[in-house]
């Protein structure tokens, strides 16, 4: 009944608008998401992405606008959102592996459901060695990966990432993005990723947001018709890169 | 594994011999100025004669109806009743006070009218209450012990971090998963704290209700002294209270170590 070429809309914002007080920082944003989409969001710093990440996950109260999933307004107790944050939020008193199941275990999912999804996430990400460890014991690019692992695992509609490597050195960084789209691509999750990296940005997403400053609307919309796993070199990837820079040169 | 070399920390010879040169001038310096009559013995014991009522004291009942150990032993059930007492209220209480508004709310003020209040200042109330056996003891002391409870449950709670609570809602937990699956686990640093500061608290009420109100216990035994005019007795007292307080300490410590390694943070 689907037609492939054009996936439904998951996620559908309308006229977005977030003020606190008199600082108006979302003006009136609307887009849509189609199912298993991944997109991406740069903008600079400051613009309101966090803010508009915050109210996409209902943490904020947006002023005016609304977020509908499948249809109907956006709620947490209703929908699977997963947020991952810029700073690690792992629980220092649970193991890897008790990090990674704790959303299926908020959201009740039974143990058996849970215990087999840990063993492929796990498996996915590579962290089965140290499934038993607490997070002290592990690095912070690590503790990012536990925080990813675990908003994959709830099967999320909708994947919120706010810079989640904004803090980890470019090796690393690569090699996380690598893993990200992996996993992305085997669980079909819709993903939004917030970065102020263009170069992420084009690396990971299938189409790129482009935001202005203060306050924020979408300047811009580039599609990103790549093919995987991308190619840093190749010309047609360093044309967008250009391209998305160019857009936003005005900051 | 040579790189790994143990280090070695030698205490200093000063640091060896100077406590002992220390301790043993002190109570030879005592025990002369009470012997040579610099200080009257109406007003010090010499540390021969509190040793010497020590030992009298474990076998003769005279003359304050009961034998040392007996005494220590008073305080210690007082001492622990209070505080586990004050454990069971003061920690869920401080725990729920720190993410529910409702109990925040209602139970707050009241905690703040009641906090200023020394716990010594109930006594006369708690004698026309309870009299002055032990249940009246254990009031106060409970008062005491409250306070360091509710106080660290509740800073430990606020101290959990934000962000994690951004993330428990994101997926949708409720009110009372927080708080059972992070506010808690966040604030137990904070709640043993709490185990060693109200123990501390109920052992200085103890004493404080024993001097005023007893008929048993150290407190009334140092009271007695005065009343008999014997210093030894006092000073065997006071001795006995900081000895039994100190023996105290150490069990907690050991107690929470062993909980702390439970936990495993
Ligand atoms: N709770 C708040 N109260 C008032 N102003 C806020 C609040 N949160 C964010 N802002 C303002 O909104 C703007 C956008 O912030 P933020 O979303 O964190 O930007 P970004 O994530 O893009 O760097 C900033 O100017 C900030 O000062
Ligand atoms: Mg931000």
């Amino acid at each position: 009944m689907q037609d492939a070429a054009r996936p439904r809309t998951k996620i559908e914002v309308c006229n977005l608008t977030k003020r606190f007080g008199e600082l108006l920082v979302l003006n009136d944003i609307s887009f849509s998401v189609a199912e298993g989409e991944f997109v991406a969001i740069v903008g600079p710093t400051g613009c309101g992405k966090t803010t508009f990440l915050n109210a996409l996950s209902c943490l904020l109260p947006a002023s005016a606008g609304q977020i509908l999933i499948d249809g109907t307004p956006a709620d947490p107790k209703r929908h699977n959102i997963s947020y991952v944050f810029q700073e690690p939020t792992c629980l220092p008193w649970r193991t890897v592996r008790e990090n990674v199941a704790y959303g299926m275990e908020v959201k009740g999912r039974p143990q058996r459901e849970i215990d087999e999804r840990m063993d492929n996430i796990l498996e996915l990400v590579g962290l089965t060695q140290c499934a038993n460890l607490y997070p002290n014991q592990i690095s912070a690019s690590m503790q990012q990966r536990i925080a990813v692992s675990r908003a994959f695992a709830v099967d999320p509609d909708l994947l919120l990432m706010d810079e989640p490597y904004g803090q980890l050195d470019v090796k690393l960084r690569f090699y996380l993005e690598d893993e990200l789209v992996n996993l992305w691509r085997k669980l079909k999750s819709t993903v939004l990723f917030i970065t102020h990296n263009i170069e992420e940005a084009v690396y990971v997403a299938e189409r790129i947001l482009v935001l202005s400053n203060k306050p924020t609307r979408i300047k811009a919309e580039v599609k990103v018709d790549l093919p995987r796993p991308r190619d840093f070199m190749d010309p047609e990837f360093v044309r967008i890169r250009e391209h998305v820079t160019d857009l936003i040169r005005w900051w | 594994m040579t790189a790994y070399r143990e280090v070695v920390v030698r205490t200093p010879l000063a640091l060896k011999v100077l406590p002992v040169v220390s301790v043993a001038t002190f109570f030879i310096a005592w025990e002369i100025i009470v012997r040579t009559g610099v200080v009257p013995d109406t007003m010090l014991a010499a540390p021969s004669t509190v040793t010497q009522l020590l030992f009298d004291k474990f076998t003769n009942v005279d003359p304050d109806g009961a034998l040392l150990h007996q005494h220590a032993w008073i305080s210690i059930q007082e001492a622990f009743g209070g505080y586990f007492l004050a454990l069971a209220v003061g920690l869920p209480l401080g725990l729920a006070m720190g993410w529910f508004n409702v109990a925040e709310g209602l139970a707050r003020p009241i905690f703040e009218i009641i906090r200023p209040i020394p716990p010594v200042a109930w006594i006369p109330l708690t004698i026309f209450w309870f009299g002055i056996g032990l249940p009246g003891k254990i009031f106060i002391i409970w008062l005491g012990g409250l306070v360091p409870c509710v106080i660290n449950a509740y800073v430990g709670v606020k101290m959990t971090n934000p962000t994690l609570i951004q993330m428990a809602r994101t997926y949708g937990a409720s009110d009372w998963q927080i708080f059972r699956q992070l506010c808690i686990p966040s604030a137990l640093p904070m709640v043993f704290g709490a185990l060693q500061i109200a123990l501390a608290c109920c052992w200085t009420n103890l004493v404080a209700a024993e001097l005023l109100a007893a008929d048993a216990g150290l407190g009334f035994m140092i009271t007695m002294g005065r009343r008999l005019a014997m210093p030894e007795m006092v000073v065997l007292g006071m001795f006995m209270v900081g000895l039994t307080g100190a023996f105290i300490g150490v069990i907690i410590d050991k107690v929470e170590k062993r909980l702390l390694a439970g936990i495993r943070r």
